[in-house]
């Protein structure tokens, strides 16, 4: 299948896997292409062969934080909107997420109605 | 006048000469001519009778007065009005008029001189002894004048002095206490002086056997730290220099001993080394709530999910009872048999609570999630209360969140009422006003426990907050144990606990009594009518000036 023929799809990072699950029944009837994994090296490589329309992710995870995946991803995929999901926001600095333009900052637990809400800004209905 | 000292004596001779006037036919004694015999640094001034002489003696400040015995009535005049701290006087008199001379004596001459063959070696002699004298006798006041003034300053800088004075004689004695030593040991007024300096030392303090040592030895002790047992009994942390006093004669006279209370500073250690501790905690607060945010995240994910589902298996099941109730007498006997089963295993198993039953328990899940979705957010402010500034802020708000926390702990046994009145924004450090809060709310609910333990029952704690007299006021009654009156003077010292080890640190109140004052307000506690007590804080709404920087 080309590169082309696809939507844009959701990446999720969360090194728990029980986070990743739960988002996965949450959004499974917007429709989107969803890619989820536990290991931000694995969500690098999608980052690089894969059009991600958003990339959702955690913040304390084993290896590389949140915020260094969202700046990586800013330089790979400057397209794609940028969002953190954290147990703890307000460990993060308010000037640090704007730098690398994190479209917003979700605390954990999340409100699922405004979760799907940003979503479908940055990746449609 | 050779040989003399000082400023005093260097100055030339003034000597006022009171005498007929020789042009009115008196016989020439030669008074003038014999006092010009003490040298040239002489200056005489004659008067003719006791105004003139009088008015002599007070604008020129002679050394002596000469008076002639031929003057009469002023002679006596002269004598009296001259003042007893004046200027010698000497009187002379005709030759062999000794009754005069006497009767000058008693009206207050100093010595009495008859004109006669030695007169011009007499006078001069018996002038030099009387000015030698009156000089002597001046200059030995002008020391003592000196030297209490001196004593005075000193005297005045020791009583001003911030630090605790005292002068020890060679067995540790008082001889000498300052305002501020008798200030920091609480005792009264001239009440230390004769008692010993070990006495407010209590046994086992540190060093003491080494301090009784430098004591008699004479040794120097250079800032030592020692508590020191205050009149009405308290301990004050005092800070003690010891040094060796000598005479004049070199000879060793005692110490002198200076102390400064170090009760504020101990007090800011303590403070330190709390709100430290506060940090750390808060540090631990932080990272335990971050633990508990994660796996709450897909709790309350799957929770809201599963009403989802479960929303859609209800219109399934509905679905199904439609169908079920069609197929009902119009479909082949094998069908039919089939959809009474169903409805038969829908009955048996009341699918209708089933489902309702489902759907409260996902609720009360999510509510419990909720629940502690907001104990972590609480427990996150508190982890930020080092931030401390100065801000706007809601003090029933403060409140509010603070009793809060503490709820979870105590809702088995406590109910709390809340009576917040209406209050404006006030200037304050909104978190540590918080952690008064909690103090007094964690004190109330271990006053109620105590009580509940002992006499079994529940307890109440309610809070009220009000604007009255430009001040915001907020009070937390409890009826617990209470304070028992022996203590009330002192739960707000640091250190002062009753609670058992391992409950309280005893910094609670004091921390509290600090906090409150950095906002210029005032803290107390009283007992509550019918038992447990009521903690008020008053604030200003007008903090004073040096809040800010504080």
């Amino acid at each position: 299948m080309s590169e082309q023929g696809r939507a844009p799809a959701l990446l999720i990072v969360d090194d728990e896997p029980r986070i990743l699950s739960a988002l996965r029944r949450s959004l499974r009837r917007e429709g989107w292409r969803i890619l989820a994994t536990t290991e931000p090296e694995e969500a690098l490589r999608w980052l690089a062969t894969e059009r991600i329309g958003a990339l959702l992710t955690d913040h304390k995870m084993r290896g590389c934080s949140g915020i260094e995946l969202l700046d990586a991803a800013a330089r790979v995929q400057p397209g794609a909107a940028r969002f953190l999901i954290t147990g703890w926001p307000d460990a993060i600095p308010q000037a640090r997420l704007e730098a690398i333009g994190v479209r917003a900052l979700i605390p954990k637990p999340w409100d699922d109605a405004a979760l799907k809400a940003l979503l479908r800004g940055a990746l449609g209905s | 006048m050779r040989g003399g000292h000082g400023a005093e004596d260097s100055r030339p001779v003034r000597i006022v000469v009171a005498e007929p006037p020789a042009a009115a036919g008196a016989f020439e004694i030669g008074t003038e001519r014999a006092l010009r015999r003490l040298g040239a640094d002489v200056e005489i001034e004659i008067a003719h009778d006791a105004i003139e002489c009088l008015d002599r003696v007070q604008g020129w400040r002679p050394d002596l007065v000469v008076v002639d015995q031929r003057l009469g009535p002023d002679v006596g005049k002269i004598l009296a009005e001259l003042e007893p701290k004046g200027p010698p006087a000497i009187v002379v008199s005709r030759e062999g008029a000794a009754d005069a001379a006497l009767e000058s004596f008693s009206d207050g001459a100093a010595d009495c001189v008859s004109a006669g063959p030695n007169f011009a070696d007499v006078l001069p002699a018996v002038a030099l002894e009387q000015i030698r004298n009156w000089r002597a006798t001046r200059e030995r006041e002008r020391l003592q004048r000196k030297a209490r003034v001196l004593r005075g300053t000193l005297e005045n800088l020791v009583d001003a002095m911030e630090s605790g004075l005292l002068v020890l004689d060679a067995g540790g004695r008082v001889t000498h206490a300052n305002p501020a030593a008798e200030r920091i040991l609480d005792e009264p007024r001239g009440s230390l002086r004769g008692r010993s300096i070990v006495e407010w030392l209590p046994d086992g303090t540190p060093g003491l056997p080494q301090l009784a040592r430098a004591l008699v030895e004479g040794a120097r002790v250079r800032g030592a730290e020692a508590v020191a047992v205050r009149g009405d009994g308290r301990y004050v942390p005092i800070g003690l220099s010891l040094a060796p006093l000598a005479a004049p004669d070199g000879q060793r006279q005692g110490s002198v001993a200076i102390f400064q209370d170090l009760s504020e500073l101990k007090q800011l250690q303590r403070q330190v080394l709390q709100s430290e501790k506060m940090a750390s905690i808060g540090q631990l607060a932080a990272g335990v709530a971050h633990e508990i945010n994660n796996p709450m995240g897909f709790v309350h994910a799957n929770l809201c999910q599963m009403e989802e589902y479960l929303a859609d298996l209800r219109r399934l099941l509905e679905g199904a009872a439609v169908l079920a109730e069609r197929v009902a007498g119009e479909a082949p006997p094998a069908l039919c048999a089939a959809a009474a089963d169903w409805r038969a295993l829908r009955d048996e198993l009341d699918a209708e609570f089933l489902l309702d039953d489902f759907a409260k328990a996902i609720r009360e899940s999510i509510e419990g999630s909720e629940r502690v979705r907001h104990i972590v957010q609480d427990l996150r402010s508190f982890a930020h209360r080092d931030d401390g500034e100065w801000v706007m802020a809601d003090l029933n708000r403060c409140l509010d969140s603070t009793a809060h926390i503490v709820w979870t702990m105590m809702k088995h046994s406590v109910v709390l009422r809340k009576e917040y009145g209406s209050l404006p924004l006030l200037r304050c450090l909104p978190l540590q006003l918080e952690q008064v809060f909690m103090n007094l709310l964690v004190n109330a609910y271990q006053a109620i426990e105590q009580r509940v333990g002992e006499r079994g029952g529940s307890g109440e704690i309610v809070l009220r907050t009000e604007l009255a007299d430009s001040e915001l006021r907020i009070t937390v009654s409890d009826d617990g144990v209470g304070i028992p009156p022996l203590h009330a003077d002192r739960i707000f010292d640091p250190f002062f606990t009753t609670k058992e080890v391992g409950v309280g640190t005893g910094l609670g109140l004091s921390t509290s009594f600090d906090i409150v004052r950095r906002h210029g307000g005032a803290i107390g506690a009283s007992a509550r009518p019918g038992g447990g007590t009521v903690f008020e804080i008053r604030l200003p709404l007008e903090a004073p000036p040096g809040a800010a920087l504080a």
